[in-house]
C-alpha cells in the first residue's frame, strides 16, 4: 500500500491536517436522474468535514436546471455557510434576458460568486455561441474564475471549442470541468498552450492512468480537486490520488495549492 | 471512527491487454499481484480480458494458465449459449472449474451476440441455481438493466452480482432487485455515489454489497478509502471488504 506520510495520514484519519481540500467543482440539491443519501447543504457540509474539505465552488442543481428558479438556491447555501462554501454563477443561454441580468447583478453577489458556470451539452448551446457572450466578456474583464462541463469529442464544449474561447478571453481562469473527458491528450495541449487553462478532475479520477499522464506531461500544477459532490464521495477521489503512481508535492497541488493560488485575492466576503 | 484492520477481497479485477487501447494495461497475473500487494488487496476474483475482447474459450484458459500458481487469484470464466456445443455441459463445467480454481461465471450477452435469457441458456442457468453458482453481470461491459431484470424474473433464485453499475448512481435500478431476489449482490465499483454505502447498508445491511475495484480501469485505492471511512460499524466493513465474496464463494458447489 502506498506509505507515503501523506498517505498514511489520509488512510488513517480519513483527511489530512496538512493537505486541506479545495473542490472546485460541486452541486446541490436534488436532480432527477439520481438518489442522493447527502445532497443538502447540511449533509454536504458532514461529507466535507470528513474528507478534509475546507471550501466547495459549486452550482446547485436548480441553478442549472429549473430556469424558473435561477441562482437563489446557491445565494442562500453561501450565505448560510460563508465559511465552507462558494459557488458559480450558473448561465444558462436558452434565456439571454436571464443572463443580462444575472451579469448585471454578479456585484452584488461577490460575497456569493467566483464566477460563471456553463453546462453546454446539456443547455444544448455551445460555449462559444453570442449569447454566451455577456458572460465571458465580464468575466474576462474582471478575472473572474469560469467553470465549463467539457467532454472530448462535445460540439458545444469540446477541445475545438475550448481552444476557441482561449484564444478569445485569456484573463479569466479557465477551468475545464472534467478536462475534455477522454480527450485527455487535447485537454494536455490545451494547457500546454494557455496559461490560464486548468484542467479539473471530476470523473477522471476513476479513470485509472490519467492522473499519471497529466503529471508525466508537466501539468501537476494547473490541476484541480473536483467531485461533483454530492454524486462522489470525495474520499473516492482522495483514494485515487493516494494510489495514482504521483509524487507527494503533486498530491498537494491537485488538493489545495493550486487552488489558494487561483483563490488569492478572490474571496469576498 | 472505529477501523478494523480489513482484508480486501476484491470480486471484480482483470489482467490482460485488451483489443483496444488502455491507458494503463496490467498484462499478466504477477502484474495484478504486484499492483495487489501496493494497493492492500488480499485476494481476488479475476477474469482474463481476453474472455471478452477475444474468445471466451481462449480467454478461459488464459485464466486458468496464469492464476494457477496463485492461490491469493480465483478465478471467473466466460460463458456462452450452448446449443453448438461450444462448451461442455453443465456437470463437465463445473468440474473442469473447480479443477482450475474458478468458482464463478461471467457473461457478456451483448458484446458475444445472444440472449440472456431461459430459452438461450436454460439448462446452464438452471444448474448454477441449484449449485449456488455466482453469475456477475457488468453494466459498463453492456448487461443492462432490462435484461438482468427480465433474467432474474426466469431465474430468481440465481446468484447474481451486478457489477460496473457506473457512476451516475444506480439505486433506482438495483434496489428493486435487492428487494425482490434474495441472492441478488451488488459490487462496489463505480458505487462513487457520497453516502451511498451508508445509505444502502442502513437500508439493507451489508451483506449484499461486495468490494469490487474495477482495476485496472480504476484504481484499489478509491473504493478502499472510502469504506475504510465509511460511517458503518467495522463489522460491517469487514463483510464488505470481503467475508460476503469469500461466502459466496465457499456457498457454491462444483
Amino acid at each position: 500500500m502506498n506509505d507515503s506520510p501523506l498517505a498514511r495520514e489520509f488512510w488513517e484519519h480519513g483527511k489530512s491536517a496538512s493537505c486541506p481540500i479545495y473542490d472546485m467543482h460541486g452541486h446541490m440539491g436534488p436532480f432527477h436522474s439520481i438518489y442522493f443519501p447527502r445532497g443538502e447543504p447540511t449533509d454536504m457540509i458532514r461529507t466535507m468535514d470528513e474528507c478534509g474539505v475546507r471550501l466547495l465552488v459549486f452550482s446547485h442543481h436548480l441553478a442549472l436546471f429549473a430556469a424558473s428558479i435561477g441562482n437563489a438556491a446557491s445565494i442562500e447555501a453561501v450565505r448560510r455557510y460563508p465559511d465552507r462554501l462558494r459557488a458559480y454563477c450558473v448561465i444558462n443561454p436558452n434565456y439571454p434576458q436571464q443572463v443580462e441580468a444575472d451579469v448585471a447583478s454578479f456585484e452584488q453577489h461577490r460575497d456569493v460568486y467566483l464566477g460563471f458556470k456553463f453546462l453546454s451539452d446539456y443547455h444544448g448551446i455551445a460555449l462559444t455561441d453570442p449569447r454566451c457572450r455577456p458572460a465571458w466578456e465580464y468575466a474576462d474583464r474582471h478575472g473572474l474564475l469560469v467553470l465549463a462541463h467539457t467532454w472530448g469529442g462535445s460540439a458545444l464544449d469540446g477541445p475545438a471549442v475550448v481552444r476557441q474561447i482561449a484564444e478569445r478571453y485569456g484573463n479569466a481562469p479557465f477551468l475545464l470541468g472534467h478536462s475534455c473527458h477522454g480527450d485527455w491528450d487535447a485537454a494536455i495541449q490545451l494547457a500546454h498552450d494557455f496559461p490560464n487553462i486548468y484542467l479539473e478532475l471530476t470523473a477522471v479520477f476513476d479513470d485509472r492512468g490519467v492522473l499519471e499522464k497529466f503529471v508525466a506531461a508537466g501539468c501537476s500544477e494547473r490541476l484541480l480537486f473536483g467531485t461533483d459532490l454530492p454524486w462522489f464521495d470525495p474520499h473516492h477521489a482522495i483514494g485515487a490520488l493516494l494510489s495514482a503512481d504521483i509524487g507527494d508535492e503533486d498530491r498537494r497541488n491537485v488538493c489545495y495549492r493550486n487552488a489558494e493560488r487561483l483563490l488569492t485575492g478572490r474571496l469576498h466576503t | 471512527m472505529e477501523h478494523a484492520s480489513l482484508s480486501f477481497f476484491d470480486c471484480n479485477a482483470f489482467f490482460g491487454l485488451s483489443s483496444g487501447r488502455s491507458l494503463a494495461p496490467i498484462p499478466t497475473a504477477e502484474a495484478l499481484l504486484a499492483e495487489m500487494d501496493r494497493g492492500g488487496v488480499a485476494r481476488a476474483l479475476v477474469w482474463h480480458i481476453a474472455q471478452h475482447d477475444a474468445s471466451p474459450q481462449v480467454g478461459n484458459r488464459l485464466l486458468a494458465e496464469a492464476i494457477g500458481p496463485y492461490p491469493r487469484l480465483t478465478g471467473c470464466w466466460t460463458v456462452l449459449p450452448n446449443q453448438a456445443r461450444e462448451f461442455p455441459p453443465p456437470p463437465e463445467l463445473f468440474r473442469q472449474m473447480a479443477a482450475a480454481r474458478v468458482q464463478a461465471l461471467r457473461v457478456f450477452p451483448n458484446a458475444h451476440r445472444f440472449l440472456l435469457n431461459r430459452v438461450s441458456l436454460g439448462d446452464l442457468l438452471a444448474a448454477m441455481v441449484e449449485r449456488r453458482v455466482p453469475l456477475f453481470l457488468s453494466v459498463r461491459r453492456g448487461c443492462d438493466w432490462q435484461q438482468i431484470y427480465a433474467l432474474l424474473a426466469e431465474f430468481p433464485s440465481l446468484v447474481c452480482v451486478v457489477c460496473d453499475h457506473g457512476p451516475w448512481g444506480a439505486d433506482r435500478q438495483f434496489r428493486p432487485l435487492l428487494e425482490r431476489y434474495g441472492n441478488v449482490y451488488v459490487d462496489t465499483s463505480q458505487y462513487l455515489l457520497d453516502g451511498g454505502i451508508e445509505a444502502f447498508v442502513a437500508d439493507y445491511g451489508p451483506a449484499r454489497l461486495l468490494f469490487g475495484s474495477g482495476f485496472p480501469e480504476s484504481y484499489f485505492g478509491t473504493l478502499i478509502l472510502t469504506l475504510r471511512h465509511s460511517q458503518i460499524s467495522a463489522d460491517a466493513k469487514s463483510a464488505i471488504a470481503g467475508r460476503n465474496l469469500a461466502r459466496l464463494l465457499a456457498e457454491a458447489e462444483l
